[in-house]
């Protein structure tokens, strides 16, 4: 009998991504949040979301029967977007925040219904690949392993840093011809953005920076945009988000440069021009608006970010160069030469050009100054600067995980359950890097 | 969720879409007990070949699942010869010819995502008909011998007895008698803890049974270590402290009219996997208790802190030090 592939599971802050080892896509991405029912025995409210105040399980009513004594309150919850669906009467949590686990409590009973509800697998057949965000806690890591040893049983258990996958699924691009685990990697989702510099597997913890300019931001820039030209006055107020959305994903790219770009569109607006049609969805009213300057304004503000926010001002090309610039000398080139984009916010069209164009345009800068300091007597044999873009960029973490979780190799370096059994949780604290053999 | 649902999730969600627009498909995914599922797109979009790998696939046949696959899926079941290999069981569905009503395409779905039970529920409903044949030559030997008790005795008929190695080393034992039909399943717990839990939550369905709206639910026993009598006599049965079989036992009213069968067929089947589910969720619920017992005990260790005395402090000479 062969081995059961591998769960593959990435719990994101936003979304949770799961499916089996070996697909390229993940078989269900969900919002990671939990739906529980308020039971009305414990009777006082517990709304308050701090860690401190915690609520006692749900436990039973008055008991009458023997058998009605023990309750199921504990499993009367819906996860994902049934939660959703149920927010009506369920109180909806978010387990995850910032990228790390909070109230394991809820994450616990999240698992339980992922594996058994929607993957169908019994996890005593499987490994298991779970993901953390870097700068995890190895508390944080132990309470994990924890959980999928004793309450799951579960084979095996590896949990990879999310920057290490996304390096790894960019190895399906054609661009890349070695594979290495060195690289800077850019990771947009909805809330926020990161640049995370890796070397060797191993994240430059001190060098991680965050940029608070990510999907969800682009969106509002983009209704904003379409308020100011006064074609919002056509889109139904409840739809006018979703719509600032779907212009988002389906009309916007990265333009090369902008004085040019508002010339093109001024001297021919028809051409570069679209039109959205829309319909209402309650009364079935249709209605069409103009896409103008929003097509390549949106994108714009990851690299001119002072046309959307007054507070964060720094470009992301510069961000980038900071980040590779503090850490140490001897990985910056391997860095400089793989920067590797992840998650959804990164999918814009030319995304990776505009970005290897500006950070190549500061390090050459950087070069010829400190040549001409040195009075031309040294030369430098120049910088390779390499930004890569693929196909599995949206969900590139998910990805990566599958694509190690199929290898013989994961066997290996994943912890067993004979090996918990030995050391118990604090195994986990030891880390393996995927990889270091290839 | 109490009940584990009977169909496959991801089937349905995968078809839903599919069906909606064609696209290209390759997905593995498995589901309970060693099934192994493949959906792909081989030659066109438009063509889904799904193919299902099932460990007790030669005990299956054994009881007409092939029969009752091609009964219920029809021209959607491949023959055996173009059956993709490594798999057991491939259907193939066409997008250009599906039903034309919304109903119709719902009910397909919902049907091919009941593969895997449809497959397992072969050996079930066989036994169904075969408690129902002994039924009726019981009553026929039964009214001619009526004052005989002894040979009334020795008269209790027992069919075949039905094994589904369902995993590689748990089987399930189906046999059919006059009045009832017998399902012996055979677990084991790897860990001690769940052994515990387990006996606890198989108790449970003891006492539930005692409730007077549940009279009618199968009778269950449980036994740890030794197997049932019912299969002592087999070979090879495992009776150490890692087993548990657990048996139900059904009348005829519970398999009486065909929807009722189906039901009680997809809740049986499932049963190993609704325990060990529910194994898992009592673990869960007792580590948060414990969670809980943990932080109120914190609450009282940090008030237990000791005061710090504020004593007052003097020089040599008397004085004492003015704090400003």
């Amino acid at each position: 009998m062969s081995r059961q592939a591998p769960l593959v599971i990435d719990n994101g802050t936003g979304y949770t991504k799961m499916g089996f080892a070996g697909n390229s896509e993940p078989s269900f991405v969900f919002p990671t949040v939990i739906a529980t029912h308020q039971s009305a025995s414990s009777g006082s409210s517990n709304t308050s979301a701090g860690s401190g105040a915690r609520a006692p399980p749900p436990i039973a009513g008055k008991p009458s029967h023997l058998a009605s004594k023990r309750g199921i309150e504990d499993l009367d919850f819906f996860i994902g977007d049934e939660a959703v669906a149920n927010s009506k009467t369920y109180s909806l949590h978010y387990p995850i925040r910032h990228g790390q686990i909070e109230n394991w409590d809820h994450m616990e009973r999240f698992w339980e219904q992922c594996i058994f509800k929607y993957l169908r697998a019994e996890p005593e057949d499987h490994y298991v690949l779970l993901t953390e965000p870097p700068l995890n806690p190895p508390e944080n890591r132990e309470n994990t392993a924890e959980i999928m040893f004793e309450s799951f049983n579960v084979q095996g258990l590896y949990i990879a840093v999310q920057a290490v996958l996304a390096l790894a699924a960019s190895w399906t691009s054609s661009k890349v011809n070695e594979r290495t685990l060195t690289g800077v990697v850019i990771d947009s989702g909805d809330g926020v953005t990161h640049t995370i510099p890796v070397a060797e597997g191993y994240v430059i913890g001190s060098s991680i920076k965050h940029i608070p300019i990510a999907g969800r931001d682009i969106t509002y820039f983009v209704q904003q945009l379409l308020r100011d030209r006064g074609e919002s006055a056509q889109i139904p107020p409840e739809d006018q988000l979703r719509v600032a959305e779907k212009i988002k994903e389906d009309y916007t790219y990265v333009c090369q440069d902008i004085v040019k770009e508002f010339k093109k569109y001024d001297s021919d607006p028809y051409k570069y021009f679209a039109r959205f049609a829309g319909e209402h969805s309650v009364t079935g009213r249709k209605y069409d608006l103009d896409v103008g300057y929003e097509r390549f304004l949106a994108p714009e503000i990851f690299f001119n970010p002072e046309i959307y926010s007054s507070d964060f001002l720094t470009p992301l090309p510069e961000v980038v160069d900071t980040v590779i610039q503090t850490s140490p000398i001897d990985v910056r080139r391997g860095l400089y030469k793989n920067i590797v984009l992840s998650g959804g916010s990164t999918m814009f069209k030319d995304f990776g050009k505009r970005l290897q164009r500006d950070v190549k345009a500061i390090v050459d800068g950087r070069i010829a100054g400190s040549e001409e300091k040195s009075g031309s007597h040294l030369k430098s044999s120049g910088v390779e600067v390499n930004v890569i873009s693929h196909k599995r960029q949206r969900y590139a973490v998910w990805y990566g995980g599958s694509l190690m979780a199929s290898t013989p190799e994961f066997y290996n370096v994943s912890h067993s359950r004979v090996d918990y059994e030995e050391y118990g949780p604090s195994l986990v604290r030891r880390f393996s890097v995927f990889g270091s053999a290839v | 969720m109490i009940l584990l649902e009977s169909h496959s999730v991801i089937i349905n969600d995968v078809l839903t879409d599919r069906f909606e627009k064609a696209s290209r498909a390759d997905i593995q995914f498995v589901d309970y007990d060693n099934v192994r599922f493949h959906l792909s797109t081989p030659e066109t979009k438009s063509k889904i070949l799904l193919s299902m790998g099932i460990q007790c696939w030669p005990d299956l046949l054994k009881y007409g699942a092939r029969e009752y696959l091609q009964n219920e899926y029809q021209q959607y079941l491949l023959p055996q010869e173009q059956t993709e290999p490594e798999y057991d069981v491939s259907l193939m569905i066409d997008l250009e010819q599906l039903p034309e009503s919304v109903e119709d395409r719902n009910s397909l779905i919902s049907k091919l995502s009941h593969l895997k039970s449809v497959a397992m529920s072969s050996p079930f409903l066989s036994a169904f008909q075969e408690q129902s044949n002994l039924q009726a030559g019981y009553k026929d030997a039964g009214g001619a011998q009526q004052k005989d008790f002894t040979s009334e005795q020795s008269a209790e008929t027992k069919g075949e007895l039905k094994i589904i190695r369902y995993r590689e080393e748990e089987a399930i034992y189906i046999q059919a008698s006059n009045d009832r039909v017998t399902v012996v399943f055979s677990t084991v717990f790897k860990e001690e803890t769940d052994k515990v839990f387990g006996r606890v939550f198989l108790q449970e369905f003891v006492d539930a049974r005692k409730l007077n709206a549940l009279q009618n639910a199968p009778q269950v026993r449980y036994s740890n270590r030794e197997p049932p009598l019912e299969i002592r006599h087999l070979p090879g049965l495992h009776n150490g402290e890692d087993w548990g079989y657990v048996t139900f036992v059904l009348f005829p009213r519970h398999f009486s009219n065909p929807t009722q069968a189906q039901s009680t067929i997809n809740r049986i089947q499932l049963f190993r996997d609704y325990l060990h589910y529910h194994i898992k969720c009592s673990k869960a619920y007792m580590h948060s208790r414990m969670r809980y017992r943990v932080a109120e005990f914190l609450k009282i260790l940090n008030r237990a802190k000791p005061e710090v005395a504020t004593a007052e402090k003097k020089t040599a000479s008397g004085r004492t030090f003015r704090t400003r």
